[in-house]
């Protein structure tokens, strides 16, 4: 098998459209929730918090790339430009062959989709809708924009397991690159925010309800007041090459991908199992031939919602105890769904860069039943040599992956 | 609705949905060779000229024969005059 590194990065944010916005929005301790009025006309929708993202610059993808795309591939060809300039990847690379993309999003454009059907149902008239509706709302809208746009022709899929997308984008890529069927790969998830989508949490009693009137005191990971999520948006998007090709040219890398794993619960669709979410820890540590002791930082899923924090924290207690520092960046960010895993990933590659450990914000008490791990509740210096990134979707489906540093 | 109307309202297609220059949208302008429209573009074309003036296009075979931005022009006016009969 090859090794695999990660050698570049690139996002789009509620905290800034750049990997350096987003850390020092970080840093800072910035909360990205905001009240959204337009939604007070939705009956029945209770949460009116999001954590959006700018939408800018669009005008740059050539009109018959762009028309094929919602908001969300929009945000997915930015960060993929991005982080191909980070790699510093040769522009004749995209056409070769050895050289895919793998991109997730919990389903095609909802603002699309939305779209779609308001134009066809009044009059259930098909006549009205133009020509790449089709290609916005399809689950592999990402992908096949992002192949489109660049000129890729290796590898193209997509991953579509909701808040996982992203991290078994990664996966997927880091396996065709290992197999060595691919040198490298363009890699994460995309998301767009529409009240459709905060809607389908909302109805499940998932979202943050409470704090519509005070945005950013949530989300709220692991705390006792939490009361649920808050949908964002945006895009995450990591090169990974083949190791030995990357050091060759002398590419910067982050780090070596050296375990990942996706399982599923196999009993809920909707509810968390501690004993599946370790159960796919421990396989993904196992791959990566690393004892628990040895993580230096988890990042985690944490949402905020009731259900799932408290499933995570105890399968994280009966792994690693108290000892391992412990995040999630969903206080701050949001829960970008799709993109969650690659831009929280991003950000905690960064962490590594810097021997820092960013806090759970909004965390200031955590619940007893998340208690009994290291919870990181102010900026903590540490150096990290391994971190663990993890991510739960509903559909009972559960990835984690180990990065080690450079 | 005069001729120059059609002309002015044909044009606005071509500059709201497809980002045309004014400039280009010239009488001889093949829509395909010189204002880069490809076949994802004419079904978008012919649903955006249906909501503009109220005509149905997608079925009719004289579009098959249209090239120039002038042609489709002239072909919105006769379809317009038809209605009016």
């Amino acid at each position: 098998m090859k090794r695999v590194a990660i050698t570049g990065a690139g996002v789009i944010t509620p905290l800034g459209n750049n990997v350096a916005t987003l850390i020092n929005g970080l840093e800072q301790g910035k909360n990205s929730t905001v009240y959204i009025p337009e939604w007070e006309k939705y009956k029945g929708l209770r949460s009116l918090v999001g954590a959006p993202a700018v939408l800018e610059n669009e005008k740059l993808i050539p009109r018959q790339n762009r028309r094929s795309m919602g908001r969300l591939s929009i945000f997915a060809v930015q960060a993929a430009e991005q982080a191909l300039r980070d790699a510093n990847i040769p522009q004749d690379a995209l056409s070769g062959g050895r050289l895919g993309c793998v991109i997730g999003s919990t389903m095609g454009s909802a603002e699309s989709i939305a779209e779609a059907f308001e134009t066809l149902l009044p009059d259930n008239d098909l006549s009205k809708l133009t020509s790449t509706k089709f290609f916005q709302c399809v689950s592999h809208t990402a992908a096949l924009n992002v192949g489109q746009c660049l000129g890729i022709t290796g590898t193209v899929m997509s991953t579509n397991a909701a808040c996982a997308s992203a991290l078994q984008a990664i996966g997927t890529g880091y396996d065709l690159i290992r197999l060595g069927e691919q040198d490298i790969m363009l890699c994460g998830g995309a998301e767009g925010l529409h009240p459709t989508v905060v809607g389908s949490f909302d109805v499940l009693f998932a979202t943050s309800t409470k704090f519509n009137q005070n945005p950013k005191a949530t989300p709220r990971p692991f705390d006792a007041q939490r009361d649920g999520l808050v949908c964002g948006e945006g895009s995450g998007i990591v090169v990974l090459e083949d190791y030995d090709c990357a050091k060759k040219r002398g590419a910067k890398i982050y780090a070596e991908i050296i375990g990942f794993n996706s399982f599923g619960n196999g009993s809920h669709v909707s509810e968390s199992s501690r004993e599946a979410i370790t159960a796919c820890i421990k396989e993904t540590l196992k791959r990566a031939q690393v004892s628990p002791q040895e993580i230096d930082y988890i990042n985690a899923h944490a949402t905020a919602t009731i259900q799932g924090d408290k499933e995570e924290a105890a399968a994280l207690r009966e792994i690693f105890g108290a000892n391992v520092p412990v995040s999630s960046l969903k206080g701050n960010l949001g829960h970008t769904l799709g993109a969650s895993g690659a831009i929280e990933l991003i950000a905690s590659l960064m962490m590594m860069e810097k021997s820092i450990i960013y806090p759970t914000l909004n965390l200031t008490s955590p619940d007893k039943e998340c208690q009994g791990i290291n919870h990181i509740m102010q900026p903590l210096r540490k150096k990290i040599n391994l971190l663990l990134k993890n991510c739960f979707a509903f559909g009972g489906i559960n990835a984690s992956l180990v990065c080690k540093k450079e | 609705m005069t001729e120059q109307d059609v002309i002015r309202l044909v044009n606005e297609v071509f500059v709201d949905s497809f980002e045309i220059e004014k400039s280009r949208l010239v009488p001889e302008a093949n829509i395909f060779m010189d204002l880069g429209l490809d076949s994802l573009d004419i079904v978008d074309l012919v649903v955006a000229l249906q909501k503009k003036f109220g005509v149905t296009i997608r079925d009719d075979e004289r579009v098959r024969t249209i090239r120039t931005l002038g042609d489709l022009q002239q072909f919105i006016l006769t379809l317009k005059k038809e209605i009016g009969k």
